[in-house]
């Protein structure tokens, strides 16, 4: 707890507000679905059904206005151009009269108009819920058909050596469904409904004719009923269309689950501020910053109306695809080569097994497994000649960590041009090379993790092969670290000097561990491939090393410590802030690439916040 | 057998040099080129790309590495090129605004730079790399979202409309830029220069012989050099070689400034404590520099010569990708520098120069090289960037080792 009284009273303030915001919003939220809400709702749908009708009424004002103009200029005896001139000058007037008039809805009578509508809306639901099984049933007649069709399509452009999108769903060609009987009839049903409403309507409006009220019936429509219409959208849709006239309290009942949210925002920066300084001591800087940043992400979510369990649900995803080159960084923080920035390495050889997988054509999971396998045992080859190097080099490894990992991404990016891959899925039709990426399918390794086992809670969905195979690899990191082997990895990685006073070979515990975190990036490019659905090839790698240290150090990890938990911990909050921020970023700046600019920012932020903890800022 | 050993010395302290050496001949050869174009390319590439890989040594004499946060000082740059263009300043007055406006923005960046790096000592270059990459995302949220929306900008061309921030490439080609205003002023055959600088070097000379700090056989020599020089170029197919050069004499005499700088400043006491901090930091502490302040200076002045490197590059270039321009400068600097045969630890400006010649005769090559032997000018793309990767990553390691094995040597003495 704070010291400060500031601080104190400042948190003090913000709770108050949060308990008045959440009995406010407490009280009013169950009055969305109630007779209140229903209220609200049927006022703002008369007032922006007149409005969408004054609209054609003003048009009937200025037809009149026009034809009385042309009629008065005439008497006078003028030419052509003065009846155009005069009916101009009508038309000009009468619409300025009746653009600047608000229609005070408070004096007109409006219950006959509240029940028609209620009537008309009902039926319009009852037909569209028709409509919605009848489409549903020709889908499901016509889907295997629809399938076949793009299977063939696709496998046509495979064999032209087109690019072909794996994700490209399925659509049922609606042109042949016909409306069945009950349709027509619930049809005709609204239509005479919708006669009642314009019947009031023309109470109101007494000059709007059956021809106008017959082409505003699809405005109408719209305007009254959508599919899956629920208070916050019907409120948003009326005041968007016209509907001008709010109590504020309805702008409360609105705003009710913000209210709550905003609750709940309040509480969590009030314990922020009364117990920052244990949190910076626990957590440190970083970790407060981005989980906090995290949070507020969370809360900006829910004040938009973005559906922040399908958001969760892709972090969820995207930390089980990150996390295994995440933990690769472990086995080298913990023998001692600090970060190792040299992963490429490692994603290099993982992404040759994934291409001979695909070129071999082995299908699943034995595809799957044979690319873990020869990517590992690349990766083990290459990892040892690199720990070779880097055992030359002790104490300067993270710079030369990065130039060699760079170095050999390039290198590659040769061989990718000339390795003699013949799969037309890997090569460019025309031209020489590989693809700049590679698109899996059902029939090698795509989703293989993430579908396995996985199930749907609400619009969350829980990727369990993906989560079972990154507990499976923490669980045997962990076990290796407390190996015989493995601890004295560690007194190697705390004091080089110390472990081999104590007869432990350090070079031989360094190259374990660096062929190790090599074999985990590896592995780690295949489950990242298979969970995104690609597999990048070329450039794509460099920086991938980056990513993983950042996120292991936002975990809390150091250039010289860490824990499986900094990987989980990290990865879950890196990848969080990047799936939050991009929609969010999306509606404060539409159409930006923010949250690019965000992933640098962070990525590299963090990184450059662990070297200047790793150097000593003596002078000497 | 002391010459043998000699020789074998100056091979493994060269060896990335001649190393380069023959892969340069050998994409020559294979790239099929003309000399006079290879040479017209070279001329207008170390015209614009020399400063920049200059500004780099100052910080390694510092004993701070490559400066790889130079990338800064270019962004500097581009900052002030825009609102060059925003003001609609073109031509000389631009160019030597923008070279006025570079030198605060890029000392505080030098400033903030330099304070940064003294928190992570002997983690310089990796800090260095790592700080570009995150000034970068500074960068663009500067020029994404705060230029052209916060701050309006209305020159035409530099805002396209329905995207946000500035247009991808900004261009100084047209009457608000400054192309060419330092290339400009004084291009001249390369015959003519050679005659200038010549006759210069060789006034110079006799000029240094009358007031006498030169004796007279050194002074001969000069002369005689100077002479051949013109007496060489008169033979017709010298002179064909370089038919196609047109040498932009202002840009390589602010190039020749630097190093003459370069020089000067070493040999002031600033220079001595930047070589004293370089050499051993304990030692430089304890004979009362102020090392970090120093270490602050060495990066605040790399920073605004960048800058100034990378005005005089665009100029020369006549546009800029806003986005991407800034991104290499680090990389290819710190390769040419390498290539040149500078280590982490020392540089001077002839191994820039080298460095510099043979790293861009390299780019100039390599694409048609990798078209004729592979069939495909991709393979020359990716071979230049590897090049210029392995290079830095084969000099550190060679240094790495070196210093690991002199370490071991005084530890078994």
């Amino acid at each position: 707890m704070t010291k400060s009284k500031t601080r104190k009273i400042l948190s003090g303030i913000l709770l108050i507000l949060a308990v008045i915001c959440l009995v406010v919003g407490g009280i009013n939220l169950p009055k969305q679905t109630g007779t209140a809400g229903e209220d609200i709702l049927q006022d703002l749908r008369v007032q922006t059904l007149l409005n969408a009708t004054g609209d054609s009424v003003v048009e009937s004002y200025v037809a009149i206005a026009k034809k009385e103009a042309t009629a008065k200029a005439k008497e006078a005896g003028g030419g052509m151009a003065e009846i155009r001139d005069a009916v101009a000058k009508a038309e000009e007037e009468t619409r300025e009269k009746y653009s600047n008039a608000e229609t005070d809805y408070s004096q007109i009578e409006t219950s006959g108009l509240k029940s028609a509508i209620t009537v008309y809306i009902d039926s319009i639901k009852d037909y569209a819920e028709t409509e919605k099984t009848a489409r549903d049933a020709y889908i499901a007649e016509h889907y295997d058909e629809a399938k076949a069709a793009l299977d063939a399509k696709h496998e046509q452009m495979l064999a032209a050596g087109e690019e072909v999108n794996a994700d490209e769903e399925v659509v049922v060609d609606m042109s042949g469904f016909e409306p069945t009987k009950e349709m027509e009839e619930k049809q005709a049903a609204a239509k005479e409904t919708y006669k009642g409403v314009g019947k009031e309507v023309q109470g109101i409006f007494p000059l709007l004719d059956d021809a106008a009220l017959e082409t505003l019936e699809g405005t109408v429509e719209g305007i009254l009923y959508q599919a899956g219409d629920n208070f916050a959208l019907q409120y948003d849709r009326y005041t968007a269309n016209g509907a001008k006239n709010v109590a504020g309290s309805a702008k409360v009942l609105r705003y009710a689950d913000d209210l709550l949210f905003t609750a709940i925002f309040l509480i969590v920066l009030a314990a922020l501020l009364l117990y920052y300084e244990l949190l910076v001591a626990k957590l440190g800087m970083p970790r407060v910053i981005i989980g906090a940043f995290f949070v507020l992400l969370c809360f900006m979510c829910l004040w938009y109306d973005l559906s922040l369990s399908t958001l969760l649900s892709n972090t969820v995803v995207r930390m089980g695809m990150n996390a295994i080159m995440v933990l690769a960084m472990v086995p080298g923080i913990q023998c001692g080569i600090s970060l190792n920035l040299g992963l490429p390495i490692g994603l290099v050889a993982g992404l040759i097994g994934g291409l001979l997988t695909i070129e071999l054509g082995i299908p699943g999971w034995g595809g799957f497994f044979f690319a873990i396998l020869v990517g590992s045992v690349l990766a083990a080859i290459c990892g040892y000649l690199y720990a070779l190097l880097l055992n030359r080099l002790k104490g300067d490894e993270m710079s030369i960590t990065t130039y060699v990992g760079f170095s050999i991404v390039s290198l590659m990016c040769i061989a990718w041009l000339v390795l003699p891959f013949k799969s037309l899925k890997l090569r460019w039709p025309l031209g020489t090379g590989l693809r700049n990426t590679i698109g899996l399918d059902n029939t090698n390794f795509r989703h293989i993790l993430n579908d396995f086992l996985a199930f749907n809670i609400g619009s969350f969905t829980v990727p369990t092969g993906l989560l079972l195979f990154m507990a499976l690899s923490c669980w045997i990191v962990w076990l290796f670290s407390r190996s015989k082997t493995g601890e004295a990895m560690l007194a190697v990685g705390n004091n080089a000097r110390f472990a081999e006073s104590t007869g432990i070979n350090v070079d031989k515990m360094r190259i374990i561990g660096t062929v190790f975190s090599t074999v985990l990036g590896a592995i780690g490019i295949l489950v990242y491939s298979q969970s995104y659905g690609f597999m990048q090839l070329y450039t794509a790698p460099r920086q991938m090393g980056f990513v993983a240290a950042s996120a292991i150090l936002i975990g809390g990890a150091s250039t010289s410590r860490c824990k499986i938990s900094h990987v989980l911990i990290g990865t879950f909050l890196f990848q969080g802030v990047l799936t939050l921020g991009m929609p969010v970023a999306n509606v404060l700046v539409p159409g930006s690439t923010i949250s690019e600019t965000l992933r640098i920012l962070i990525s590299n932020g963090i990184i450059l916040y662990a070297l200047t903890k790793s150097g000593g800022a003596s002078r000497g | 057998m002391d010459n043998k050993k000699n020789f074998s010395e100056i091979i493994r302290s060269n060896a990335v040099t001649i190393m380069f050496v023959v892969l340069c001949i050998v994409c020559l050869i294979f790239s099929g080129q003309t000399v006079p174009y290879v040479l017209y390319e070279l001329f207008g590439r170390m015209s614009r790309n020399a400063f920049i890989v200059l500004a780099l040594i100052i910080p390694i004499i510092a004993g701070m590495g490559i400066n790889f946060a130079i990338t800064i000082g270019a962004m500097a740059a581009q900052i002030s090129a825009l609102w060059m263009i925003e003001w609609g300043v073109s031509g000389l007055p631009g160019f030597l605004l923008a070279l006025v406006m570079t030198l605060p923005i890029a000392a505080i960046f030098g400033f903030l730079i330099g304070n940064l790096l003294n928190k992570m000592k002997g983690q310089e270059m990796i800090g260095g790399l790592i700080l570009g990459y995150f000034a970068n995302g500074l960068y663009q949220l500067l020029f994404l979202f705060i230029f052209g929306n916060l701050i309006p900008l209305n020159a035409p061309g530099l805002v396209i409309k329905g995207s946000t921030g500035v247009a991808n490439t900004i261009d100084l080609s047209n009457d608000r830029g400054f192309k060419y205003a330092l290339d400009g002023i004084w291009k001249v055959p390369f015959g003519t220069a050679l005659y200038v600088v010549c006759g210069a070097f060789a006034l110079y000379t006799i000029l240094m012989l009358v007031m006498k700090k030169l004796d007279a056989k050194k002074a001969g020599i000069r002369i005689a050099i100077a002479a051949v020089l013109v007496v060489l170029y008169q033979i017709p197919f010298v002179a064909s070689l370089f038919a196609m050069v047109n040498v932009p004499m202002v840009t390589f005499m602010v190039i020749g400034l630097l190093c003459v700088f370069n020089n000067a400043i070493m040999k002031t006491r600033l220079g001595q404590q930047f070589r004293a901090v370089g050499q051993n930091r304990t030692v430089a502490n304890a004979s009362g520099i102020n090392v970090d302040k120093v270490r602050v200076i060495a990066i605040v002045i790399s920073t605004v010569l960048a800058g100034w490197g990378q005005l005089i590059f665009v100029q020369n270039m006549g546009s800029f990708q806003t986005y991407g321009a800034h991104e290499q400068v680090g990389l290819y600097a710190g390769a040419a520098i390498l290539v040149g045969g500078a280590s982490i630890k020392k540089a001077n400006n002839s191994q820039a120069i080298l460095g510099c010649i043979l790293f861009h005769l390299l780019f100039i090559v390599a694409p048609s090289a990798g078209k004729n032997l592979f069939g495909d000018a991709a393979i020359g793309e990716y071979f230049r960037v590897f090049i210029s990767y392995g290079v830095i990553a084969l000099a550190l390691v060679m240094y790495a080792w070196n210093d690991v094995r002199k370490k071991s040597n005084l530890d078994e003495l």
